[in-house]
């Protein structure tokens, strides 16, 4: 029972970090990234062609590699697509995802590359009559972190603010001298760090990674964006939060069934977008009249 | 908020019936068809594929091109066509070797391919018609996520449930298509079906939707009824693109309607030009081409003594490329979204 809360808090808390980077980029520019998830791709590769320089190194080329990869999709395809709508933006995003994909099956292969990054995180504690397995937890302390840190930054830097005035209303939040560039590749180079953290853990469960590594968690987080509240940060967090412990709490839950855990899920997806068009938490500024 | 992609300033006339945009398509299509099938058995394989594609991009067209809402969800439907047809042709004995967990009156159930194509017809439009009951409410971006939720369903429950399907497995013995004739027949009709249904007077009313909600609306339209209708149509195409695409490989999966069809197809109708017929046929073919030209280099070309191998993947990254490129430089495709005309479609920018 304690697993199970303890599984849904930590997919939630990982689920959550992935809607928040496609949340960020989304907020400033209207841009719902299906590439976010070549960006966990591109940290989990270089997380594991680097473990062999030690830990720390490796988070640090993973990290700004992430990042560099995040602001180079903004310079080469997004900025110049500022006009465009969300559609395209949506498909163009479609497009960069593919390209990477079959970018990293050259670099890499297409055969998973495996390596081991950190082995502590796959053992088991036990307290008494429960085991805890140690993932769980450190993912929950990473998203607690990572979520907390970029509150902060949020709530209580200049460029954080930016931000959030540029998501509520980009037009408004420029004429007032928001430098909408700046704010816009400053989006993207964060979504690109909580990339890489969710390149961390992922890369950690599974031990291995293959062209098309994110693929998964991104739709997920995705539509956590969607349904949690376009435009609106706290929305992205928490939609991708309840679409991971939705996962979660289905897979125990369905027992047998639990082929059908996306079925179940991606139902309620529709309902939540039927019942409330502008998410769980929405923002007015980003409605769309039928 | 401006969606180059999706609306489109059309050049007056177009709302007209005129026979160049309708058989200047056709006549197209039909003469690549029989040349390039001509070559050899491979290509009339090449030629078979690319229409089944080719009628799926037209569904894709009908209600996107149409309504200017973004739909991930028509794949599901072609999901639906491709079993449907697969449980009514494949022999009974093969039925019961293979797939022994099928629901049993399934397994008793034996047809010709063209009753069968009729009735996965039928069947892709009922389940459009059923959730774009629901989903037409929406518009936007939540439409795009909703219909996309849509695709997520129905591959998981064709990836899992045996009672109707193979589940993860391949369902094999799907009868052939004799000739390539039947499959061109079969794309012809869509594309009269696709360009009248846009001409038409609920379709000039979608496009009105399309451009302006409101005014529209003071005509007196229903956002809601138009969408559900041109989804349905849409559904019931996709469904024949399933069906033709099971008949031409003889053997039909979930997986063969997944994320990377409907990225294909999708590329497919961006490229040519969301709004119009001829953009869904030219997008097809210039997609076509350019993956059937990267094929033969990934295996190995000589190009004037010179030996060229690409790397396989190589095909994707130009497709996806071209697509943004395309979005970023020629936002409504290689057509501008334009009906057919006897000119050249790069000569009247506009």
């Amino acid at each position: 029972m304690i697993q199970t809360i303890l599984d849904a808090l930590s997919y939630g808390g990982l689920y959550g970090l992935a809607a928040l980077g496609i949340g960020l980029v989304f907020g400033v520019m209207r841009l719902v990234n299906f590439a976010h998830g070549e960006l966990i791709a591109i940290g989990a590769y270089l997380f594991i062609v680097t473990i062999d320089l030690g830990l720390p190194l490796s988070i640090l080329i993973a990290v700004t590699g992430t990042a560099i990869l995040a602001l180079l999709m903004e310079f080469s395809v997004f900025k110049r697509l500022r006009l465009a709508g969300p559609a395209v933006l949506l498909i163009a995003s479609f497009g960069v995802s593919v390209f990477l994909q079959r970018f990293y099956e050259i670099i890499f292969g297409a055969l998973p590359l495996s390596g081991q990054i950190a082995p502590w995180m796959t053992g088991v504690m036990e307290f008494g009559d429960t085991t805890i397995t140690r993932g769980s937890i450190v993912t929950i302390i990473l998203a607690l972190i990572l979520l907390g840190g970029m509150w902060f930054f949020i709530e209580k830097t200049t460029l954080g603010l930016q931000i959030r005035a540029a998501s509520s209303d980009f037009q408004t939040a420029r004429l007032l001298g928001v430098r909408s560039n700046r704010v816009i590749g400053a989006a993207f180079v964060f979504s690109g760090v909580l990339a890489a953290a969710v390149a961390f853990v992922l890369v950690t469960q599974r031990g291995s990674v293959d062209p098309l590594f994110g693929v998964n968690i991104t739709i997920l987080a995705l539509v956590g964006t969607v349904i949690g509240g376009l435009g609106s940060l706290q929305g992205a967090a928490l939609g991708g939060f309840a679409v991971g412990a939705t996962i979660s709490l289905l897979n125990s839950f369905l027992g047998n069934y639990r082929v059908y855990t996306y079925t179940w899920l991606f139902i309620l997806v529709i309902i939540v977008l039927l019942v409330r068009p502008g998410g769980l938490i929405s923002n007015k500024a980003v409605k769309e009249r039928v | 908020m401006s969606d180059d992609l999706l609306r489109s300033s059309q050049l007056p006339g177009v709302t007209r019936f005129q026979w160049q945009q309708l058989l200047g398509p056709i006549v197209v299509i039909v003469v690549l068809s029989y040349v390039i099938s001509s070559i050899s058995i491979t290509f009339t394989f090449l030629t078979e594929g690319t229409l089944a594609l080719l009628v799926m991009v037209l569904g894709l067209q009908v209600f996107i091109g149409n309504s200017g809402v973004l739909s991930f969800g028509q794949a599901a439907f072609a999901m639906v066509g491709g079993f449907a047809t697969g449980l009514l042709t494949v022999p009974v004995k093969i039925k019961e070797n293979v797939l022994d967990e099928l629901w049993e009156p399934l397994k008793a159930i034996n047809m010709g391919i063209w009753p069968s194509l009729v009735i996965a017809v039928a069947i892709g439009a009922f389940f459009a018609f059923l959730t774009g009951l629901f989903l037409m409410r929406l518009s936007g971006l939540a439409a795009g996520i909703a219909t996309f939720a849509l695709l997520m369903v129905a591959d998981n429950v064709f990836f899992n449930w045996r009672l109707i399907g193979p589940g993860p497995q391949v369902m094999p013995q799907v009868p052939k298509f004799g000739f390539v004739d039947e499959s061109i027949i079969l794309a012809v009709v869509v594309m009269v079906v696709v360009y009248l249904i846009g001409i038409s007077r609920r379709g000039r009313l979608l496009r009105a939707t399309r451009e302006d909600p409101l005014a529209a609306r003071a005509l007196g339209a229903s956002v809601w009824r138009l969408r559900v209708l041109f989804f349905t149509v849409s559904g019931g195409i996709a469904a024949l693109s399933g069906a033709m695409y099971a008949h031409h490989s003889g053997a039909v999966s979930a997986r063969d309607f997944y994320l990377g069809f409907t990225f294909t197809t999708l590329a497919m109708l961006v490229i040519g030009g969301a709004t119009s017929m001829w953009g869904a046929v030219v997008g097809t073919i210039a997609v076509t081409a350019i993956g059937q030209v990267l094929l033969e280099f990934e295996s190995g070309v000589t190009v004037g003594g010179i030996d060229i191998t690409l790397p396989n993947g190589a095909r994707g990254v130009v497709i996806a490329a071209a697509l943004v490129a395309i979005l970023i430089w020629r936002p409504k495709g290689i057509t501008g979204g334009r009906e057919f005309a006897l000119r050249l479609p790069f000569l009247n920018r506009p």
